[in-house]
């Protein structure tokens, strides 16, 4: 009787949140009676391919949640990906990933300034950081260099032995853990804090915003920093933890689909998470399905299964979704 | 007051560019200084050489050797770099010079290669299947050049245009074969660029077909990346993750086959105790130091000495249309020379002297 | 014409020449020389009637998807998917011009133009209903769209619709009675590009439709209570876009490539982003948008070839240019311009709300 009336006391958001959490877990849990280790390699894949993902979704949510679009995730990611590793070969990789961070944020800051102080179109803003960042890493980047040590696992002691999730989620390495700690606080912060309610209210009504007395362009300049740190994070996720090298172009198009996966979680951080998991599983499910030769079919048409998946879901379940009020557009003191 | 804010905020951000593309550059300055043991290999080939064609290419006496390479970069740890660094070793021994342009869209192919033909280049090198029927057509066109199609297989003879090209199927067999040994699983794995590049099938082909030939148990689980052409040889965190994910099948052999997403399963098998991981192309030894843990030999094949030795013979005079079949093999053991059995050496041995010979054949057509 | 309009004219010229000096300074500081980029820049596009039909080729299909993102923004939608919508384009186009053999020119040429334009749409018009239906936001519906068409086309070029006998991934050449022909070197594909700059720009300033796409773009309720169907022209400015993007995608097959292969039409998509945005959403402006970028494209050759200079310069120069255009109060604050007109910069009408 208690948890039923604990379950009635939730909101209808958290109440779905929890039906879904438990209906994936005994899926999950089910997979893996019938298919064992091949239910871990999916899952350990998902998370692996998820996390970056999730993480640039992030930037994207502090940015737009705060008024400002950034379509430069991509672009920042790069960068973040190029000083980090680069950070990493000269003084190891704690001193890489930092670096990364502070030139995503800067990154973020210039954003920043295009939109909040020069006002110029956001998008073209986002879209020179791409190209920038495009051309500058591959302009300056050079071969043959070896990072000075590499990214532990690190084992989370009691938890690491739960049978499937263990492994998937709590055998990862630092910036995995530091991206689900980013996400669960993020979530928080967003909706229980007065810094959360302020932040949300620059992006919607700035206006109203500001008459209450909130500085929104100090709000927009800090999170739209603090988003591009997170991109920047992101990068070096990819290069320093995920493959331990840089190449040319290695985000391969993560940053926009980051921005898919942020409108698929409806710019709520425990949404985009979960559609970043989605985008994993139906990847490991498609390498799984190469592995197992279980269909003759073409790489390409499984290769397009998540993009098509993706449009029919979001076809038939989603209602409209709906961005920040305010987001893309430059704010006045009238 | 705004107009201050705008100049303000103006040169900032002229200064944050400035200090961007300042800290870069000290950064990689330093970077081509200080070489790191790993990497000396291609790095002293680099400086050893100097770019350009400093010399009168038209006169009968230099020697002047033209590359053009797909659309990517001549530091690609991948073929344009082998043909790179053959054409380099070539240039040097042959007393000519070297060049090279770096194809940025699959439509320039005919402008890159006419520049080295304005240039009165002595060999037009182009790199990759992708290349081959421009090259035909500059070929037939230009009668005084000699051209050298690496990957380009040659239906038809044209006197003066040679294809370089590999049985990568029997170095795949090859590394398969060592793979089935090695497995303590009996599950060996493949991570692949794309199904569209016939090399790539081949050596994949070739890399079951091995397995199951020293190992009738062997489970060979294999995947291509899911992209288009323009990212599935780019993406080595894919790579990386999904060679996980074999690893996570038990897989404890894995073969990454496909530039720097092949690269990302390499250094991924690395990190984990016991596994072993094959490279491609060229002895990735050399061009992936961080999979030394686990990287027991590469599929091979030696664009750069077949490079060379086509070279000589243009110089010499000795060369021929049609197609050159290069060497492929088995990259040396190094740190795992010692620790691979003897008669899996032996085995390995004859299996590469059976599949050289063709009395075994590779199952791939 | 007074001193602002002047002003307003000459900031992009300067933006662009800007773009170029700091372009120079990263040259140098690689330790190259600017003064062979230059000639290496010059050689490459404009010194001969070559380099000037490279240059048109290269600017062809980038008129055409600045087009296509025009169009969209104009209806306040941003349409990312142009790269996949010319790739299928491309492909069609390349299908009728090799399936169909026995056609006139006059018949077959514009045939496989129109298969261009027509499945250019058809993804578009997908992403325009699911939009204006379903509420599926086009940013997610295009860019799954843009993996799913360069699957589609991978596959089809490498399967069913590959040349038989050869190894490569790519359908057979197109007939010669479907290539758009040249004329003294000139690729007339690119007049084509610049003719419908124009009828675009006659349509959005000048029609009934034009007047409405614009007001769903700057406000969708406005749109709606002034009798509107919003989601009608949500739709038809979605198509258009892909109609445009296809095209060029056709003409690159028919006037360029004269097959279709994968990885040969890789980018243009994206560069037509920067295009409308460099033109400033307008879509006369996108004309020598595009010639910019074509020059500096077709360029890459002699960077390399003569100044030894890597081609990613290029993307530097335009990411330069892109932000200087977009922010003249650099170049003003920089040049002492007195800032009059207020406001300045582009304009887009919404971010992706709604």
């Amino acid at each position: 009787m208690g948890i039923v009336n604990a379950l009635r006391r939730l909101s209808p958001d958290s109440r779905n949140t929890l039906v879904a959490v438990l209906t994936g877990l005994v899926a999950a849990y089910i997979a893996y009676g019938i298919w064992d280790f091949k239910a871990t390699a999916v899952l350990g894949f998902m998370v692996r391919y998820s996390t970056p993902l999730a993480l640039a979704a992030m930037c994207g949510i502090l940015c737009e949640r705060s008024g400002v679009v950034n379509i430069g995730i991509e672009g920042q990611m790069l960068v973040g990906a190029f000083v980090a590793f680069f950070g990493a070969t000269w003084a190891g990789i704690v001193f890489g990933v930092v670096a990364g961070v502070v030139v995503g944020a800067l990154l973020g800051a210039f954003l920043a300034v295009c939109a909040v102080s020069w006002r110029i179109n956001q998008i073209i803003a986002g879209t020179v950081i791409n190209i920038l960042a495009a051309g500058v890493t591959s302009f300056f980047y050079r071969q043959g260099r070896t990072m000075k040590g590499s990214m532990p696992t690190w084992e989370i002691p009691l938890l690491k032995d739960i049978p499937l999730l263990g492994k998937v989620f709590f055998q990862n390495q630092p910036l995995t853990y530091l991206t689900f700690a980013i996400v669960i606080v993020l979530q928080v912060m967003l909706f229980r804090t007065p810094w959360g309610l302020r932040t949300r209210a620059v992006g919607e009504h700035p206006s109203a915003a500001d008459t209450v007395g909130v500085n929104v362009s100090l709000y927009r300049y800090g999170n739209v920093a603090a988003g591009g740190a997170l991109a920047g994070l992101a990068g070096a996720l990819l290069s320093v933890e995920a493959t331990g090298t840089f190449e040319r172009g290695m985000t391969s198009g993560r940053g926009f689909l980051a921005l898919a996966i942020m409108i698929m979680g409806r710019w709520r951080p425990s949404l985009a998470w979960a559609a970043a998991l989605f985008f994993g599983l139906l990847n490991g499910l498609v390498n799984q399905l190469n592995f197992e030769r279980v269909i003759d079919v073409p790489p390409q048409f499984i290769g397009m299964l998540p993009d098509v998946l993706t449009i029919v879901v979001l076809a038939t379940f989603a209602g409209r979704v709906r961005a920040p009020a305010a987001s893309g557009q430059p704010y006045t003191k009238e | 007051m705004r107009k201050t804010t705008g100049a303000l905020a103006g040169l900032l951000a002229l200064s944050m560019f400035a200090a961007a593309c300042g800290g870069d550059d000290a950064d990689t300055g330093s970077g081509s200084a200080e070489t790191t043991a790993a990497g000396g290999a291609t790095e002293t080939t680099a400086a050893a050489m100097e770019r350009g064609f400093q010399g009168d290419c038209a006169s009968e006496e230099v020697f002047c050797i033209g590359l053009v390479t797909d659309v990517g970069k001549v530091d690609d740890k991948s073929f344009n770099q082998s043909a790179w660094e053959g054409a380099m070793q070539a240039a040097q021994e042959l007393d000519g010079f070297a060049d090279y342009i770096e194809t940025v869209d699959s439509k320039d192919y005919e402008t890159n290669i006419q520049s080295f033909i304005d240039k009165k280049a002595d060999v037009v090198l182009t790199v990759g299947f992708a290349l081959g029927e421009a090259t035909t057509a500059a070929a037939k066109a230009n009668p005084d050049t000699h051209f050298i199609g690496v990957d380009a297989f040659q239906g038809e003879v044209v006197p003066n245009l040679t294809g370089l090209v590999f049985n990568e199927d029997k170095a795949g067999f090859m590394a398969g074969a060592l793979a089935g040994l090695l497995t303590e699983t009996n599950v060996v794995g493949a991570v692949l660029g794309t199904d569209k590049v016939p090399p790539v099938v081949a050596f994949g082909k070739g890399w079951e077909n091995g397995a199951k030939h020293t190992n009738p148990e062997v489970k060979a689980i294999t995947t291509y990346h899911p992209g288009g052409l323009d990212v599935a040889f780019l993406d080595p965190t894919w790579g990386g993750q999904t060679a996980k994910q074999a690893l996570d099948n038990n897989a404890d052999v894995i073969f990454g086959a496909g530039g720097k997403t092949g690269n990302g399963a390499l250094i991924e098998v690395a990190k984990k105790d016991g596994a072993y991981c094959v490279g491609v192309d060229t002895d990735q030894w050399e061009t992936v130091p961080e999979a030394h843990p686990c990287l027991v030999t590469s599929a091979m094949k030696l664009i750069d000495d077949g490079v060379v030795e086509l070279a000589a013979q243009v110089k010499d005079g000795s060369i021929e249309g049609g197609n050159y079949f290069g060497k492929v093999g088995l990259a040396p053991f190094h740190d795992f020379d010692s620790k691979l059995p003897a008669d899996v050496k032996t085995e390995i041995e004859q299996i590469i002297a059976d599949v050289d010979s063709g009395k075994l054949p590779t199952g791939v057509n | 014409m007074n001193r602002q309009r002047v002003q307003s004219a000459l900031l992009p010229v300067v933006a662009v020449l800007v773009a170029f000096l700091i372009g120079a300074i990263v040259v140098l500081a690689d330790g190259k020389s600017p003064v062979r980029a230059a000639e290496a820049v010059i050689k490459g596009s404009m010194a001969n009637r070559a380099a000037i039909g490279a240059t048109l080729e290269k600017a062809t299909p980038l008129i055409l998807t600045g087009l296509a993102v025009i169009v969209g923004m104009k209806a306040g939608l941003f349409n990312i998917g142009a790269q996949g919508q010319l790739l299928l384009g491309s492909i069609m186009s390349a299908y009728v011009g090799y399936r169909l053999t026995v056609l006139p020119t006059v018949v077959h040429l514009p045939l496989a133009l129109l298969a261009g334009v027509a499945f250019g749409a058809v993804p578009a018009f997908v992403v325009g209903v699911l939009k204006a239906y379903r509420g599926v936001h086009e940013v997610i519906a295009t860019i799954m769209m843009n993996t799913i068409l360069v699957n589609l086309t991978d596959w089809l070029a490498g399967g069913p619709w590959m040349q038989p006998d050869q190894a490569i991934s790519k359908t057979p050449p197109i007939q010669a009675s479907a290539e758009i022909p040249k004329v003294a070197d000139l690729p007339v594909g690119f007049f084509l590009a610049v003719v419908m700059a124009f009828v675009v720009w006659f349509l959005l300033s000048r029609t009934t439709l034009g007047f409405e796409l614009g007001t769903v773009g700057a406000n969708r309720d406005a749109a709606h209570y002034a009798g509107m169907s919003v989601k009608g022209i949500t739709v038809l400015a979605m198509t258009l876009s892909g109609a445009l993007a296809g095209l060029g995608g056709a003409i690159e097959t028919q006037g360029v490539v004269g097959r279709f292969e994968p990885g040969f039409n890789r980018g243009l998509g994206f560069d037509g982003i920067t295009i409308a945005l460099l033109a400033k959403v307008s879509p006369r402006a996108a004309i020598p948008a595009a010639l910019l970028i074509g020059a500096l494209r077709a360029s890459s050759t002699q960077l390399q070839s003569i100044a030894q200079v890597a081609p990613e310069i290029v993307d530097v120069i335009l990411a330069v240019a892109l932000l200087l255009v977009a922010a003249p109060m650099i170049i003003r604050w920089a040049l002492r311009l007195r800032n009059a007109s207020g406001v300045e910069g582009v304009n887009l009408n919404t971010g992706w709300g709604s």
